[in-house]
């Protein structure tokens, strides 16, 4: 019992990391990407992969896998410099697609379909990570870096100017805020800390495979952010508990077919997602519009 | 903000409850069951899941345990994510020291979790023969593919004299294994692989790939795919000009391409299994499987039973002599004991947990399929 | 050979991928709305045909005529009760985006629990290809996909130059505020847009279902191809969506020639990829960076 609350919570921390970073840039940049879940496979699969044939030296691993996202992300960001919303959607969309075929093709290094099987566990200081709650820990205390970098990063003169460009874009210019280099900055930030997810995760499951980083992946996150609450530093936290309890919890709604559970799932976060946006565009825990502080 | 939080930890609290209601009781023996319920590939666990019940309640009805045998189903969705937080909450929470598995990406993903905590995995629907090498505490009832390709090839090529193979398959483990099988053995009997087509897991569109798999001049054309993906190659293929005769593995066994107009003539191998014979523990199974369910038997079915009669088998051992049932008794037992008296007949494990069995070559015929090798 | 069968093919998909980019670009055109649940109308059209002639056994005229009337219906129902009132308090794109997304995945899993998650097809002979040439197989489907495209197109054409309504949607694509200016109600207007661009899936649906077969994740598929269209074509330019729904197609197969299947719907995105970094007003819009 106490191991499978240990293992919901890690993969709870893992996803609010995933949120978080996407709240970051969705949020508080207004950048609506579809393709977060890409960089997580990119942090999942470049730790894997130097765990298993360098070393499983935590922090190696992960500065590894941010690195490799931040540079990836400057795919993502050319396309926020120039356009916004439909387009900047249909190309973070384009990204997503792009991004996992070539994740299913490249066999050598992501195993394709079969996926890497047997990452051997993380590394702290030399002491491998294998025990479940020794592995909590660690997602928690990664999980607190996270929201301190965000929270820190928000507050901030950089946080302010985001959500400047976000509100008007040309007063901001007008400002002298350097535009592109502050949103350039804010993607790859969002991405690196995003790889940090990828990478803990892969450590957890010891397999990984493309399955997790689809576009599926990257509506749910995105379903998380914004039920939860975007602009807000509980609301991505608050998104991802709700929804990865649900399934579990409707596994134990008896009166529900087994095999629905799944649809019934996704109707239900789809659901939420058209009534918040009517009554509660702000989410949950979000202000009662969008353009609001909070 | 207090009437939010309060609502949140509410929330939590009752979550835990409903966790912790859900343990199972003392008074039962559980093993569990990590089967596609939901998604695409459902229909193959209503199959599976009907071979296990009915083997359970023979196990129960027997009296051969000193408790009650019960299973635990959790939710795979034929896919390795899923599948591994399933095996983890059977290994962790419900701690069955054996559980059944399906699929290969799956069964390859949660490898590593039932060798880590010393349980027995048994797996009686994938056939990828990678699954051979998953480590002691994963076993195999079904003979895998490529022991299948073994058995199709020779006798296309020597009885059908249909030498020119064309392969459409999914780049996933079981379609690779099967792509590495006929590169192999057709040059074995004279028969050549012309061409070998790559179709992504979830494509729908397959005109463009019938194009090419005619450019091929195949005599044969060999479909390693597996659920509903497999009824839309071949009606596709059928309707864009391609009338050569289509073969498959196992795969093929389901309702869904017995019963397509497109799909007759088509052949595919499975297990040898006798449906009329005489062997006593085969009879029990036809005639229950057909009375509770009102049709034909097929092998996944009887592979689920077999892997919960194993499991009776080798617990109801342990017992007579005064072991605990876990994991690491079972797969010793499994070891002393060697054969068992199982559907289909005397079934022998090898020493990597898999087995090996006859194998036969059906046809499509629109109603069950009949045998024609 | 091989070149002119794909050609053919992506002709005949194209054709069906340029009707439902038009109907997508016919309603964000008009009324800005990024209606994804564009593809949910696409799902239900051909589910709603599939269960009345193939399962019920209706005739086709009669599923049809429920289809198209099912399509039309389901996009004003979204538009009045979903986006209307969005629209009325903030209206912000990103609040309109999320909730069509979200109308999405519940028609997509309300249709894969009512249908099952696997494929369903629509048998019809129509679908079984003639050998027109050694190596060239055609299907009537292809020819009646090409011609449903041109009279759909040619009917659209006249609404819009020479009726009230349609010379009303094109204003307002072109400048909203001065349509209410004249006295036209835009609310009106927009229910107008949705329910002729959500017809214009329905030959598309059913032909998908007659060739490929319906599932319900096929509306996303679908979807994303009306974007990419409608973007390298030119927002605002129906006929830009055209030719993009069209150049889509004949990319996707004609891919097939040299690259393996998984790399064609990339390639698809590459293309749309390419277009908004470098060119996003497409081929035929307006320069839209805001």
């Amino acid at each position: 019992m106490i191991a499978y609350a240990t293992n919901l919570a890690t993969l709870i921390a893992i996803n609010a990391i995933l949120a978080i970073t996407l709240n970051f840039i969705m949020g508080y940049a207004g950048i609506f990407s579809l393709a977060h879940a890409l960089f997580f496979g990119v942090g999942a699969y470049t730790a894997a992969w130097i765990a298993m044939h360098v070393t499983g030296d935590f922090f190696l691993t992960v500065s590894a896998a941010a690195l490799v996202a931040s540079l990836l992300s400057l795919a993502l960001a050319l396309p926020a410099l120039r356009v916004r919303e439909v387009y900047f959607v249909a190309a973070s969309l384009g990204l997503q697609v792009l991004g996992t075929t070539v994740f299913a093709e490249w066999k050598s290094v992501t195993g394709g379909i079969g996926g890497v099987i047997g990452i051997p566990p993380a590394e702290l200081f030399g002491v491998p990570i294998s025990d479940p709650y020794a592995f909590l820990a660690l997602a928690l205390a990664c999980l607190s870096l996270v929201i301190a970098v965000t929270y820190a990063l928000v507050r901030s003169s950089f946080g302010r100017s985001l959500t400047a460009i976000r509100d008007s874009e040309s007063a901001a210019a007008a400002y002298g805020k350097n535009v592109a280099l502050i949103k350039t900055l804010a993607v790859v930030v969002s991405s690196a800390l995003c790889a940090l997810g990828g990478a803990l995760y892969a450590f957890y499951l010891s397999f990984i495979n493309v399955e997790s980083f689809g576009l599926d992946t990257s509506i749910l996150l995105m379903a998380m952010v914004i039920i939860g609450g975007t602009g807000t530093v509980l609301g991505p936290i608050i998104g991802t508990v709700l929804l990865l309890l649900l399934p579990a919890g409707l596994s134990y709604l008896s009166f529900l077919p087994h095999t629905e559970i799944g649809s019934i799932q996704q109707m239900i976060y789809g659901l939420a997602m058209v009534v918040l946006m009517i009554f509660r565009p702000g989410g949950l825990v979000g202000a009662r519009s969008l353009g609001e502080r909070k | 903000m207090l009437t939010r939080s309060r609502a949140l930890a509410g929330f939590a609290a009752a979550a835990i409850a409903a966790f912790a209601a859900a343990a199972a009781s003392a008074d039962d023996i559980t093993i569990g069951a990590d089967l596609p319920l939901s998604g695409p590939n459902a229909q193959y666990g209503d199959i599976f899941s009907q071979g296990a019940n009915l083997a359970i309640a023979d196990v129960n009805a027997d009296h051969m345990l000193s408790k009650t045998l019960v299973m635990d189903y959790e939710d795979s969705q034929a896919l390795p994510q899923p599948g591994v937080v399933a095996a983890n909450k059977l290994v962790s929470v419900v701690r069955v020291p054996y559980m059944l598995s399906a699929f290969t990406s799956v069964s390859k993903a949660i490898a590593p979790v039932a060798e880590r905590s010393k349980t027995v995995a048994v797996n009686g629907g994938g056939v990828g023969p990678d699954l051979a090498e998953l480590g002691d505490y994963f076993w195999n009832v079904i003979p895998l593919a490529n022991y299948e390709v073994r058995a199709m090839v020779p006798y296309l090529v020597s009885e059908r004299k249909l030498k020119r193979f064309v392969l459409v398959y999914v780049d996933d483990p079981l379609g690779d294994a099967i792509l590495k099988e006929l590169q192999t053995e057709l040059p074995k009997v004279g028969g050549e692989l012309a061409g070998a087509l790559k179709i992504p897991r979830d494509a729908e569109q397959f005109a463009g790939i019938a194009a090419r798999a005619r450019e091929a001049k195949p005599e044969v054309i060999y479909i390693a795919s597996f659920g509903a993906q497999q009824s839309q190659i071949i009606k596709q293929f059928r309707d864009n000009g391609v009338s050569q005769l289509i073969v498959s593995y196992s795969g093929f066994d389901i309702p869904a391409i017995k019963q397509e107009p497109e799909a007759k003539g088509a052949l595919y191998t499975s297990q040898r299994m006798d449906w009329e014979s005489n062997d006593p523990v085969t009879k029990r199974f036809v005639t229950e499987f057909k009375a509770k369910y009102g049709k034909a038997p097929n092998y996944y079915a009887a592979n689920y039973y077999n892997a919960v009669m194993l499991f009776a088998i080798l617990a109801q051992g342990l017992e007579k002599k005064g072991e605990a049932i876990t994991g690491e008794n079972l797969l010793k037992e499994r070891k002393a004991v060697g054969t068992f008296n199982l559907v289909g007949g005397k079934t022998e494990f090898q020493a990597n947990g898999s087995v090996i069995m006859p194998m036969q070559i059906n046809e499509v015929d629109g109603k069950d399929g009949h045998i024609v090798h | 050979m091989l070149f002119l069968q794909l050609l053919v093919n992506g002709i005949q998909v194209g054709a069906l991928y340029a009707l439902t980019a038009v109907g997508f670009s016919l309603i964000f055109g008009s009324t800005r709305i990024f209606h994804v649940a564009h593809g949910a109308t696409f799902t239900l059209a051909g589910y709603v045909f599939y269960e009345l002639y193939s399962v019920a056994g209706a005739p086709w005229i009669a599923a049809l005529a429920a289809a198209t009337a099912g399509a039309g219906i389901f996009g004003v129902l979204v538009d009045r009760f979903v986006y209307a009132p969005i629209q009325r308090h903030e209206g912000s794109f990103f609040t309109v985006f999320v909730a069509s997304f979200g109308i999405t995945i519940v028609v997509q899993n309300l249709v894969g629990t009512a249908f099952g998650r696997g494929f369903v097809s629509i048998s019809s002979p129509l679908s079984r290809s003639v050998e027109l040439a050694p190596g060239l197989y055609a299907p009537p489907t292809a020819a009646i996909s090409v011609l449903a495209a041109v009279v759909c197109f040619v009917g659209l054409h006249f609404f819009l130059t020479r009726t009230h309504v349609g010379m009303a949607l094109r204003a307002l694509s072109e400048n909203p505020d001065l349509v209410r200016v004249f006295g036209l109600d835009p609310r009106r207007l927009s229910s107008y847009a949705f329910a002729l661009g959500s017809l214009l899936v329905v030959p598309g649906a059913l032909l998908t279902g007659a060739t490929a077969g319906l599932s319900p994740a096929l509306g996303n598929h679908v979807m994303l191809i009306s974007l990419a269209a409608t973007i390298v074509g030119g927002v605002g330019s129906l006929r830009g969506a055209a030719c993009g729904g069209l150049l889509l197609g004949l990319a996707e197969n004609l891919a097939l020639w040299q690259l393996d299947p998984q790399w064609s719907e990339a390639v698809t995105f590459v293309v749309l990829f390419l277009f908004i970094v470098f060119r996003p007003a497409g081929f035929f819009g307006r320069v839209a960076t805001q």
